[in-house]
């Protein structure tokens, strides 16, 4: 019979944690204890966040659609009312990127809302 | 498709000219933060400063509503034991009108080094004279 070692089981636990814990600042990439802690932590952070990416660029989109809004002479809400009264279904992701690479699209884009 | 996002290097920064004759300090003040931080256009980007330069002049003739010129006071702190100064508005307008623009403005920033660099773009002056004709600043109306 060969000699047994025990442990084995725990150290490539520990390893597995450590690996995902490269980069961490401190002991929170050193020691199993506290870089399990923040491993966990951290998933907790990347699953809501992941949530949160959707909002917070929708929200960037309507910051730039209003600024480019006000440019031409109108606001993000009247226009918005105003394109869906016409019928046109951009999202605000697409009518956010032609207000920057387009300004005259979203100018024709925000005379038509002011029709409506 | 990604989402565009402002590099710094490539933001083109205009100059613009405030009056504050007549205007009130906070309708002021909301109007000239948003133009610092870069909202009022469409390449606004969050994490990095897309705003403007603002001057602002005729910072004396700003108009403070209700009692606020004997009742709003500026408080600071020298760090020393019992050194909690204050001024009341109305002094504060004779002495430093900068002052009251100044802070008003650097409340309603980010608090944070971005916002730190935003505040920078802003000079304010209390008579109608700049000294920024070099950069060819724009005369802005306010909106409201």
């Amino acid at each position: 019979m060969p000699r047994v070692k025990r442990g084995v089981t725990s150290h490539r636990r520990h390893k597995k944690v450590l690996k995902l814990a490269k980069g961490y600042v401190g002991s929170k990439s050193k020691l199993f204890r506290v870089a399990n802690q923040q491993v966990m932590k951290s998933g907790a952070y990347a699953y809501a966040h992941r949530k949160l990416k959707k909002r917070e660029f929708r929200q960037l989109w309507i910051a730039r659609i209003n600024a480019a809004a006000r440019e031409n002479g109108t606001t993000y809400s009247r226009m918005i009312y105003g394109l869906k009264l016409a019928g046109v279904d951009v999202n605000r992701k697409m009518l956010a990127e032609l207000a920057i690479s387009d300004p005259q699209g979203f100018s024709q884009l925000a005379e038509v809302a002011k029709k409506s | 498709m990604k989402s565009f996002m402002a590099k710094p290097a490539e933001i083109d920064r205009k100059w613009y000219v405030i009056d504050a004759n007549g205007q009130t300090l906070g309708r002021l003040a909301s109007e000239v933060a948003a133009i610092l931080r870069g909202k009022h256009k469409p390449i606004y980007t969050p994490h990095v400063d897309t705003g403007d330069f603002v001057i602002v002049i005729n910072a004396s003739k700003i108009r403070l509503t209700g009692n606020k010129l004997v009742d709003k006071k500026m408080r600071w702190h020298t760090g020393y034991p019992g050194g909690l100064k204050e001024i009341d508005y109305g002094s504060l307008i004779q002495k430093k009108p900068e002052k009251i623009i100044e802070a008003a403005i650097k409340g309603m920033l980010p608090h944070n080094r971005l916002g730190a660099a935003m505040y920078k773009k802003l000079k304010v002056y209390r008579g109608s004279e700049h000294p920024h004709q070099a950069q060819r600043p724009e005369l802005r109306e306010l909106r409201g």
